[in-house]
């Protein structure tokens, strides 16, 4: 019984760290800036912390903390270096600087732990500590999704110009979105490299942008909602879909190809479309003559 | 670095110049960045795999096989996810992330066959016909396949360079990359180039799959993942929308790459292609000879 | 009153005090001088309009006194205050709203959150007002019972009224508009105007740059015509159209049609 507890307990971590993985993605795209940078973070915050624990002997939460903040910090000059850069050119750098961080953390000699990474990352958070401050960058997060502020976050990401003639300081704005997502991404690794007491170059990869990704793709980049759902589907869909069997790879690459290319803003803005529709037809309905005019829509 | 690198490093710029090639041509003047291409590559040598673990062919027809498939899956993928993402969204530059996102997810795909098929084995060419032969000669080392690979590259690259810089179609396609309205509005055909752009681009990774899966004698269905992020560091290095920069930035990736290895271990290699795509775009984004504006408006 | 041609005029004093100031106001472009040397002051509370063919640099003019466009020479001035340094950004803060040539709103979210907008940073201090705000540009916009709709629903005439209802949410002192009824027939247009002239009623000062004569002649207070960059004549409107230089400048010397 306890097995199958912990075997659970394991997948809820997971979920934990994707999902903090995927706001940390969030942030700076709600505001249109395509950074892959976030797994970057995570590799700054987790390998951090590990290094902190194992070679220096630190305790568990400020070595959290000096992660949390060393990828912030980190983050924000990468801001500062490249904000100026466009849509693509922008996502290029990010990703390139996620990839330059696994190549040096595999030659990073006894320091990284190289090619096989760390050991022996013990800690005293547990996955209580891990759940709660999940839940609190959530409510953090939550606030930006409602009234002003979610307004600015949608004019500086689809028209920056109009953005800044409403007063709003575009440029300070992408610069936080830089400092924010590294933090967040920093705990993300730093928290994870804990519950699994072991990192290494190869989970910090490739193949962690595309998780990441795909997360957001299938759950939406728009809320946490979309990080959260995102998460849990790709992380407890194997469980229900044991008949697949092999095939599950392709199943997940084909409902990602078909989320990306049929549902923009993932399954977050698929409910959210349709409950303006509702609200849309219920209005027609009542107000027959307001109809006429908006048949001259485009 | 002495002569068999140089060697080596002609051949690998080669094949980072074909596949390159493709993915320059697309985006430079359709504003696609097909971040399927990787994949692309892979399957279609992986259906020269299958194809001739039923018959024994000789390589001009298994490197038909990759170029046909190449093709196709390229115009599949720019008819099935593409398209309705251009028509659904008003602006390229919106639609630009849509699209990345798109071709990430399609990647997947293929890859998860072929991972499936192959166990996440590596595979080849093992029953084809083909025979390398060695030639010897001012003391290096050079293949048939060495050869056959230096001159596709470098006629193909050299060649498309012309024909744009010269043909009439040629400088439709510029046209069309450089301002789609007034080429429209010229007469250009825009859909018809763009597909048979896509076409040539898909079988330009089709023909540099069957051609690396031979020098090497077998890929892995990640190889495609890697060939991506380093035909981007080629294109930057060149700079968008030249296709002669893509020929300079190919050589001197591969070089540079050939020189790391010898000098240093090969763990830092790959760093290479990453550390220039961010240098560059930290300092000089258009690279080369790039035209195409890099700002943020 | 009669038309004037002006010449340039640096550090020009006028009877009243403007609410907008240009002196000398030049922004070029490697070698093109799309405003050249221009100097006027807005009237307050009047409607002041910009007339001008395509290309003679009225939408620069407004880039230039939003702040959107460097001035290579001369000043602007807001109230007596010179603002010419300022950045796009804090333009709004001044008191200044415009309306853009192409219509900008977000697409996700409806007619009353894109309102709003404008007043999110420009009125921190009265958020318990700005619900009033919101309602009573909706109101003076004639945009009840779109509130909860996006723009994707309109026509495009209620989209522009929304953003001139964006604009006036903020309480602006000055208000510009960039060729609000492109695109629009004459109906619409007539709406537009009549709709300008009411927030004119209520002492809103406003700048209107168009191309199209009628509906400036019947809108207007003040005119200013515009040409290759530079003020080619001003005055009351039914003067301004008559002055010969704005009539080639339309009709073109042979009486070819221009705008």
């Amino acid at each position: 019984m306890m097995d199958w507890l912990s075997g659970y307990e394991v997948l809820f971590q997971l979920t934990l760290s994707l999902t903090l993985l995927a706001l940390s993605l969030q942030i700076p795209l709600r505001m249109g800036v395509v950074s892959f940078a976030s797994v970057g973070y995570f590799a700054i915050g987790g390998y951090t912390t590990a290094i902190l624990v194992v070679h220096s002997g630190w305790s568990t939460w400020p070595a959290v903390v000096a992660g949390t903040v060393i990828a912030g910090v980190i983050a924000y000059l990468l801001g500062l270096g490249i904000a100026h850069l466009n849509g693509l050119y922008l996502a290029m750098a990010t990703v390139s600087f996620s990839m330059i961080l696994s190549v040096v953390a595999v030659n990073g000699g006894s320091l990284t732990g190289g090619p096989i990474g760390l050991f022996g990352v013990m800690g005293d958070a547990t996955t209580w500590h891990f759940f709660i401050i999940v839940i609190l960058v959530i409510i953090a997060i939550s606030f930006t999704e409602r009234g002003r502020l979610s307004r600015r976050f949608d004019a500086i990401r689809e028209d920056p110009q109009l953005a800044s003639a409403m007063g709003i300081n575009v440029v300070r704005y992408r610069r936080l979105s830089f400092l924010i997502s590294g933090a967040i991404g920093g705990l993300a690794g730093s928290m994870s490299v804990l519950m699994k007491t072991t990192i290494s170059p190869e989970s910090i990869g490739f193949g962690l942008i595309v998780l990441a990704l795909t997360v957001i793709i299938v759950g939406g980049q728009g809320s946490w909602v979309g990080a959260v759902v995102g998460s849990v589907f790709f992380l407890w869909m194997p469980q229900t879909l044991d008949f697949v069997g092999t095939w599950e790879a392709v199943l997940y690459g084909l409902i990602v190809a078909v989320a990306a290319i049929y549902l923009p803003g993932g399954v977050v803005a698929v409910y959210k479309n349709w409950r303006y529709r509702r609200y849309v037809a219920h209005r027609n309905a009542t107000l027959p003559e307001a109809v006429g005019a908006s048949q001259g829509g485009e | 670095m002495n002569l068999q690198d140089v060697v080596n490093a002609m051949t690998l710029g080669s094949i980072y110049l074909l596949f390159a090639l493709g993915m320059a041509l697309v985006w430079g003047t359709m504003g696609i960045l097909n971040f399927a291409h990787g994949s692309i590559f892979m399957f279609s040598a992986f259906m020269g795999f299958i194809v001739t673990g039923f018959v024994p062919l000789p390589l001009p027809a298994v490197v038909l096989i990759a170029v046909v498939t190449g093709a196709l899956l390229t115009l599949a993928i720019q008819y099935f996810a593409y398209q309705p993402i251009l028509k659904r969204v008003k602006s390229v530059a919106a639609a630009e992330l849509q699209i990345v996102v798109a071709g990430i997810g399609i990647a997947a795909v293929p890859v998860a066959i072929a991972e499936k098929v192959t166990l996440s084995n590596n595979f080849g060419f093992q029953n084809s016909t083909f025979e390398a032969e060695v030639f010897e000669f001012a003391g290096i080392r050079i293949t048939n396949i060495m050869i056959l690979i230096l001159v596709a590259g470098l006629g193909l690259g050299i060649g498309t360079a012309l024909w744009i810089a010269r043909s009439r179609r040629g400088l439709g396609l510029r046209a069309v990359g450089v301002d789609p309205e007034t080429a429209a509005l010229m007469g250009v055909d825009r859909k018809r180039m763009a597909l048979a752009t896509m076409a040539f681009s898909g079988a330009l990774a089709g023909l540099s799959g069957a051609l690396l899966t031979y020098y090497l004698t077998a890929i892995n269905p990640h190889s495609g993942d890697g060939l991506l992020l380093k035909a981007f560091a080629v294109i930057i290095l060149g700079g968008l929308g030249s296709v002669v920069g893509v020929i300079l930035g190919a050589f001197i990736l591969a070089f540079a790459e050939t020189a790391v290895f010898a000098y240093t271990s090969g763990t830092w290699v790959s760093a290479i292609s990453f550390g220039l795509i961010f240098i560059l775009l930290l300092v000089r984004p258009q690279g080369i000879l790039g035209k195409k504006e890099v700002r943020r408006t | 009153m009669s038309a004037q041609t002006t010449a340039s005029v640096a550090g020009s004093s006028y009877d009243y005090e403007p609410t907008l100031e240009c002196r000398d106001v030049s922004v070029y472009y490697g070698g093109i001088k799309a405003v050249d040397g221009i100097t006027l002051g807005l009237r307050p509370g009047e409607v002041s309009g910009i007339l001008g063919p395509n290309g003679s640099g009225k939408s620069t003019l407004l880039g230039a006194v939003t702040r959107m466009v460097k001035l290579t020479r001369g000043q602007v001035l807001f109230q007596g205050k010179n603002y010419s340094s300022v950045g796009p950004g804090k333009v709004i803060g001044l008191g200044i709203s415009r309306t853009f040539q192409t219509v900008r709103l977000l697409p996700d979210r409806s007619v009353y959150d894109n309102i709003i907008l404008s007043t999110d940073v420009v009125c921190r201090g009265e958020r318990d007002q700005v619900e009033d705000f919101v309602r009573s540009a909706i109101a003076r916009t004639g945009l009840e019972g779109y509130e909860g709709l996006r723009p994707s629903e309109l026509s495009y005439g209620v989209q522009r009224r929304v953003e001139i209802a964006r604009a006036i949410a903020a309480q602006p002192k000055l208000l510009l508009l960039d060729e609000p009824t492109a695109g629009m027939n004459k109906n619409e247009r007539a709406e537009i105007g009549a709709l300008l002239r009411s927030l004119q009623a209520e002492g809103l000062t406003q700048l209107l740059v168009e191309h199209d004569v009628a509906m400036m002649v019947d809108t207007c207070d003040y005119l200013y015509a515009m040409n290759f960059g530079s003020l080619i004549a001003e005055g009351a409107p039914e003067d301004v159209v008559r002055e010969p230089a704005v009539q080639e400048a339309y009709l073109g010397k042979h009486g070819r049609h221009h705008a």
